[in-house]
């Protein structure tokens, strides 16, 4: 037999096979590349320096946003950018000096411009001005001669249709900052470049993967002056096809804009927002928030003047409202602290206390309302009178960690997951919580505030329309949606509108029924606290009002009427309802920022109302 | 002590390691040329960071007794087999591709180490069965079936250009296991075939796309042709002496996308010419037909067969790299060894270093 040695010494020969193969292969290499490089070289080279292909990018339109309807709400259009290519440049400072005077921008506006963009590839056009009007692009035409490396792209704008209507959870597009351009690298895996737009606010921001399009690309020749040249087609290039942009996707959202145009209007010269949500899915009808600012400025490029005018403005127009900014809930939060009273068996409803005008714990008198007291109260008529002493009986007998979980339940303090970022928590106050955020202890007077919506606790409007849609349909807690279908870009369904139950609370239906006539009463009866006459329409609107203390009474102020007190110290004015009563379709909360009375916001919330069950349930309203 | 370290160092082959360090040093002026004016500049302190570390691990390496690698052969298979498995589970998903795993705040790529581990575990099984007689069909099954199943998961990821690198390194050692010429006749018919049918049901839509585009890259509407023409360029505007340092043209007006990695060897020729290229390819050689040697010196046949394995990892690397990026072949993504960026790839040369030189030695002592 053979040694191991020997083994090894019989494998010389495919040693020697293996060696002329790689020597082979080394020879093919080099030939290749001396084929390239000494054959081919001065033709490559000069290839090389013309860098004569180009490839443009044509940008891909986003995809439409539309109504329940198919309204479109967000479109595209046209528009016209000047651009400049370092590349062709003939005297920098000379075509600055003359595009300056043409784009009405300084001259050193425009050298920072191209300043930003230093590091990125010569022949790249950068973007000087957005937007431009006709006449500009007619001086400029003309001029092509003297202004080497100018030139007029075509590009796509986004077009808001209603502007300010809905402006906050539609959002907007604007140019990617350079700070998000690596973490959003990352998140999305797609390769965003400066200059490219992205959703930065509302569905435009939390939608932008279904929304945005692919952009193209176009090949061109170009010849030494950056003009376009056709394809010789003796060139390396001849043949090279462009790549058409694809549309982005399409998205439908559950909003209906007549509703939202009709809330829009009447809370246009306030500071206000409303929400009205499907109380069988969650679905939101429709969303506003004023004052409110134009997204369009934002697409196209902000002026400095306009948004000098929004951060300035003492009604915060670019604050939403509806669920960027978070209020006491004031009285709306009343039927809360009822839910709790009666789940933990502290009331029934046909449980009695005798409301004098005020309550005492320990020391200190709370006073209702009222002044002269509500007399003998049952948990309807409180609720139809807001009575503060008859819910604060119930928080004497009541943990405020108890009183927590119900809101809790309720979806209150925490962010109700709708697909709009900047949605605020709110804040449900716990013991545990109070210790850790104030290093106090909790005190029983502090329970009595917040049974009436007062003192820490904090909703925000979205999360009130919510509490009284479950208020509505028997205790179902929902997520609001807002998307009704989304289409991706080559058309598939990719989201639908599908009810998220997220809690139910187990209410028994006759304290349901005693609460929901309570807030039938509100608005219904004669001694209702938005009682504004029958309901001749029969919309059979039930809520409860609301009064969000903007500041606490002022000690010996308490006097002022709120109409009286400078606007700032107005205390913010809440409705929030559904309707019908009997067979509740629609909630709606409402807020009038320093509007003083909740009873101020009812026939906002009740046109709201109305013009939703006509146009959809005609049947449940009587003509 | 002093003095058996100094002997040990008398018989120490130092010769890999030099070729090394010099493709390495090439590589890190070419890395710092492509990316000085680029957003992506720290790439090169990265890589000097893993140059420490992949030259300290393979010189560790090259201290173990080739008989340890034998002992250990299938184990580092397995775990690596494993390692692909957990990719395809849970790996990180990157470039459209899962590849990633996360050691312990290390990423790496186990695709990357399977090129040695297939070594490991064929130079093992090569050992202990038929070393004498000739290969035929029937004693290529296993050995393809430890090949394939690693190429299988890899080309799974997708990465099509490392899988069929398995495939090769499988190939080469089997040719040098003196595979009978009448099985590569049945082997190329059955390979014609399989190719067809992997073209048919296999191929994701982007890699028949690279196939067609390198076929007629004209033709191509997409990206792949575009850089291949860029490619092409950029190598033939080198001509004979380059453009020069750092002057690169191709690079600096973004013509090339990812130049610092598939691409590194264009903007290399580009500013070295004809000249940089044939001494690239010199110290690349140089590795190469030193293991070609230490092959036939060696004493046992783990040994030898472990020689041929470590030059087909860095023979194919080095030979489809360079024939992709000048138009041979089409665009498969694989580094050229040292020169493209990227921690596992030289973290892998560094051990394949690392292993040569611990044979070499072992030649020596005895």
């Amino acid at each position: 037999m053979f040694g191991e040695e020997d083994v090894v010494k019989s494998h010389l020969k495919r040693s020697f096979e293996l060696s002329y193969f790689l020597i082979f292969a080394f020879v093919v290499l080099l030939s290749r590349v001396c084929y390239l490089q000494i054959l081919n070289g001065e033709k490559l080279e000069k290839y090389s320096i013309e860098n004569s292909l180009r490839e443009q990018i044509v940008w891909a339109p986003r995809g439409k946003i539309l109504s329940r309807n198919g309204t479109i709400l967000v479109d595209n259009k046209a528009s016209f950018n000047v651009t400049l290519t370092r590349q062709d440049l003939k005297n920098k400072d000379e075509t600055i000096k003359e595009l300056s005077k043409i784009i009405n921008f300084t001259e050193k506006e425009i050298s920072e411009k191209i300043k930003k963009h230093i590091f990125e590839a010569r022949y790249k056009p950068i973007v000087i001005k957005r937007n431009v009007t006709q006449k500009e692009i007619a001086l400029i035409e003309t001029q092509l001669e003297k202004l080497p490396g100018v030139n007029v792209e075509i590009s796509i704008t986004r077009e808001y249709l209603n502007e300010e209507v809905g402006a906050h959870f539609l959002g907007y597009i604007s140019e990617i900052r350079s700070d998000q351009l690596k973490k959003l690298k990352k998140r999305d895996g797609l390769n965003y470049n400066l200059g490219d737009f992205i959703g930065q606010r509302g569905v435009e921001q939390t939608f932008d993967l279904v929304l945005r399009g692919v952009n193209g690309r176009e090949y061109l020749e170009v010849d030494a002056f950056g003009r376009k040249r056709r394809s010789s087609g003796n060139g390396v290039y001849a043949g090279i096809k462009n790549l058409p942009p694809e549309v982005g996707g399409k998205l439908i959202l559950t909003i209906d804009q007549e509703i939202q145009n009709v809330a829009y209007d009447m809370l246009k010269d306030k500071a206000g927002a409303l929400v009205a949500i499907d109380v069988e899915t969650g679905a939101l009808i429709a969303m506003v928030s004023t004052p409110s600012f134009q997204p369009s400025q934002f697409a196209q490029g902000l002026d400095p003047d306009y948004w000098k005018s929004l951060l300035t403005n003492k009604r915060k127009p670019l604050r939403d409202k509806a669920i960027q900014e978070h209020y006491a809930p004031g009285s709306t939060f009343k039927v809360v602290t009822a839910v709790a009273g009666l789940m933990e068996g502290i009331i029934n409803p046909k449980t009695v206390h005798f409301c004098d005008g005020s309550i005492t714990l320990g020391r200190r008198t709370y006073h209702c309302w009222n002044k002269h007291g509500h007399g003998a109260v049952n948990l309807r008529s409180a609720l139809r009178g807001s009575c503060n002493v008859y819910f604060q009986q119930i928080a004497k007998k009541l943990d405020i960690d108890v009183l927590a979980k119900y809101a809790k339940e309720f979806g209150l303090g925490q962010k109700t997951g709708i697909r709009v970022k900047r949605e605020t928590s709110g804040l449900v106050p716990t013991k545990k919580w109070k210790l850790k955020n104030r290093g106090q202890k909790w005190t029983k007077g502090e329970t009595l505030s917040c049974a009436i919506g007062q003192s820490y606790m904090l909703t925000n409007l979205l999360q009130l329309s919510v509490l009284y849609s479950a208020l509505a349909n028997g205790g179902k807690v929902y997520r609001p949606k807002i998307v009704q279908k989304a289409y991706n870009l080559r058309g598939e369904l990719v989201e639908e509108l599908k009810p998220e139950l997220i809690k139910e609370v187990g209410l028994n239906s006759e304290w349901l029924k005693a609460i929901n006539e309570g807030l039938h009463d509100v608005v219904n009866h004669e001694r209702g606290t938005a009682f504004y006459g029958f309901d001749v329409e029969q919309i059979k609107l039930a809520g409860k009002t609301g009064t969000s203390q903007v500041v606490g009474f002022i000690k010996g102020e308490d006097r002022v009427k709120c109409d009286d007190a400078p606007y700032k110290y107005r205390h913010h004015a809440l409705f929030a309802g559904f309707a019908p009563y009997d067979n509740p379709k629609v909630a709606i909360a409402a807020i009038v920022e320093h509007g003083c009375s909740g009873r101020r916001v009812v026939p906002i919330v009740k046109e709201v109302a109305k013009r939703y069950l006509e146009k959809y349930h005609p049947n449940v309203v009587k003509r | 002590m002093l003095k058996k370290w100094k002997e040990f160092f008398k018989n120490y082959d130092f010769s890999f390691f030099l070729v090394f360090v010099a493709i390495f040093v090439v590589a890190s002026l070419n890395l710092y040329s492509i990316t000085f004016n680029q957003s992506n500049a720290y790439l090169v302190k990265q890589q000097w960071i893993w140059f420490a570390l992949a030259s300290g691990v393979g010189f560790a390496i090259s201290f173990v007794q080739p008989s340890a690698f034998r002992r250990f052969s299938y184990w580092i298979y397995g775990i690596n087999v494993a390692l692909l498995l957990g990719v395809l589970v849970l790996g990180a998903v990157g470039m459209g591709a899962k590849r990633w795993i996360a050691l312990g705040g290390l990423r790496i790529q186990p695709s990357e180490f399977m090129k040695l581990s297939i070594v490991f575990a064929l130079a093992r099984w090569f050992t202990i069965n038929s070393p004498v007689e000739r290969l035929d069909l029937k004693g290529l099954f296993f050995p393809f079936l430890l090949s394939v199943i690693p190429a299988i998961l890899i080309i799974k990821q997708p990465d099509l250009g490392t899988g069929g690198v398995i495939l090769l390194i499988f190939t080469m050692i089997i040719y040098y296991r003196k595979l009978r010429w009448s099985t590569i006749l049945k082997l190329s018919v059955m390979g014609v075939i399989s190719g067809f049918l992997m073209y048919s049901y296999v191929l994701k839509d982007y890699q028949k796309k690279r196939i067609h585009s390198f076929i007629d890259p004209y033709q191509d509407a997409k990206n792949s042709g575009y850089n291949a023409i860029q490619s092409n360029i950029a190598i033939g505007s080198g001509k004979i002496w380059g453009k020069g340092y750092m002057k690169s043209s191709q690079a600096s007006l973004n013509f090339l996308p990812e130049k610092h990695t598939d691409f590194v060897f264009s903007i290399f020729a580009e500013e070295h010419g004809f000249v940089g290229v044939v001494l690239l390819l010199i110290l690349y050689f140089l590795f190469i037909f030193r293991l070609l040697w230490l092959s036939q010196m060696v004493t046992t046949i783990f040994d030898s067969i472990f020689c041929i394995g470590l030059l087909s990892v860095l023979f194919l690397h080095v030979l489809i790299n360079i024939a992709m990026v000048s138009g041979l072949l089409p665009i498969v993504g694989l580094p050229l060894p040292l020169m493209t960026y990227g921690g596992s790839s030289m973290l892998v040369f560094g051990i394949l270093t690392g292993l040569a030189t611990s044979i070499s030695n072992a030649r020596l002592l005895f």
